[in-house]
């Protein structure tokens, strides 16, 4: 069963022409998203396999970047297992309105790496797990996945053009698992120009949300 | 659940949050606000975006061949002993913050702080900042006070009010060390707040441990 399509649309409400376009444009039909689809819904072993073999290289290579104190390359492997499992464990929750299958895999890696970090680090008990502070609540209003989809492809576009010196402070950030402050240790820049560059970055990504608010940071800075 | 908010964690933040380099009390804040503020969220899914593109793009690292069967492995041994599902109730209060109230290993407790002011610490299992609830009665006031650290602030109830501004739920609020303020609660009816607030580095002369009573802040 597919979670939310979009077929939900209150087709008395609407023209059925534009129905029609809504229905065939408002569906994810990547690769990757499919196949993630039928692993939540049937437990496809043969999907598995095909997003095991895409995905489990590029989530090495993803470990292996990881330049923060108490990470060694070792743990690569480990980390693939660990993502992999949650990918079949949680596959059913997938909602492909929300994120490309790559987007949503790229949070399940960003989370297990931030436990194994944690606790690797901490011999006590946590009470919290990264995923944790990703839980959203039930009432939250649909995104259009047009929409969506329109904002992914701008990053997509837009992050291969970014002047290397955001680019490079962003790889810092994300894959080196590094801070805005560690960042501009190792730049040896200023932590203002660090932000600054970041938040250049975004307005061009088109990330920021809401007008008002890019006014009220460029009064902090 | 959600309305326009004022005060967001800003974005330098936000980008921490979605590369999972920010820590555990920052992250905290950051995700009970995220669960009142729907235009957070929506730049959090578009800078998820930002890691997603970058994971795509990395170098394939090779794979040991028998990597997949031991992962189908784990994932069938871990089938044959399902865990019992966990029944979710829709929640009022972020999920992280439930989740650390209803902590088995350290339940939190209310205790008088002030005339008008509870506090309930959390354990976190981090030394840097204590994390707590703050609940503030109807119309009360808190003693003037400054920081010695940084202190975030969520409204998780009700809403509270200092020199400077009124603060409502979901609202995220930074207080930098040296900031003196004087929070006092909505009069009509109680505020609960979270906070992270930054621990004074551990002093190292010898008597410093007679201080440690004095010292409120107390992360755990």
């Amino acid at each position: 069963m597919l979670r939310k399509t979009i077929d939900i649309v209150d087709k008395n409400s609407q023209p059925a022409g534009r129905v029609a376009v809504l229905n065939t444009s408002e569906k994810r039909s990547d690769e990757w998203s499919l196949l993630l689809i039928s692993v939540g819904a049937d437990r496809d072993r043969q999907a598995f396999a095909q997003l095991f073999k895409h995905f489990a290289p590029l989530l090495k290579s993803f470990a292996q970047a990881n330049r923060h104190q108490g990470w060694f390359p070792g743990l690569g492997e480990d980390l693939v297992q660990e993502v992999m499992i949650k990918v079949w464990q949680k596959a059913a929750g997938y909602n492909p309105e929300k994120a490309s299958a790559t987007t949503w895999i790229y949070t399940v890696a960003r989370n297990c790496r931030i436990d194994m970090l944690r606790r690797k680090s901490n011999t006590q008990h946590l009470p919290l797990e990264n995923e944790d502070y990703w839980h959203e609540p039930d009432e939250d209003t649909p995104v259009s996945l047009l929409r969506q989809k329109r904002s992914e492809t701008k990053v997509q576009d837009s992050l291969s053009q970014l002047p290397k010196e955001q680019d490079e402070i962003l790889r810092k950030v994300y894959l080196e698992g590094k801070s805005h402050a560690e960042a501009s240790e190792e730049l040896g820049l200023p932590l203002g120009t660090v932000k600054s560059r970041v938040r250049l970055a975004l307005q061009k990504m088109q990330i920021l949300v809401s007008p008002e608010y890019q006014d009220e940071l460029s009064h902090e800075s | 659940m959600s309305h326009n908010l004022s005060h967001h964690p800003d974005n330098v933040m936000l980008v921490e949050f979605s590369a999972g380099t920010l820590p555990t009390a920052e992250s905290i804040c950051v995700s009970a606000h995220l669960h009142f503020c729907e235009q957070c969220r929506t730049e959090l899914l578009r800078l998820d975006q930002v890691g997603s593109q970058l994971l795509t793009e990395a170098e394939p690292a090779e794979i040991d061949e028998s990597l997949f069967d031991t992962v189908m492995a784990k994932i069938d041994s871990a089938e044959a002993s399902p865990k019992p599902a966990t029944a979710e109730k829709v929640q009022s209060f972020p999920h992280s913050v439930s989740k650390l109230i209803k902590n088995p290993q350290h339940q939190p407790i209310w205790k008088r702080l002030s005339a008008s002011v509870d506090i309930a610490r959390f354990k976190t299992g981090q030394s840097e900042f204590e994390v707590a609830l703050h609940r503030i009665c109807a119309g009360g006031k808190t003693p003037k006070h400054d920081h010695s650290g940084v202190e975030y602030t969520v409204v998780l109830k009700g809403s509270f009010s200092d020199e400077r501004s009124v603060y409502k739920e979901g609202d995220f609020l930074v207080r930098q060390p040296g900031d003196v303020h004087q929070p006092m609660g909505a009069q009509n009816g109680e505020c609960i707040c979270l906070s992270a607030l930054q621990a004074p580095i551990k002093l190292s002369n010898p008597l410093g441990f007679l201080m440690k009573p004095l010292l409120r802040i107390n992360p755990m």
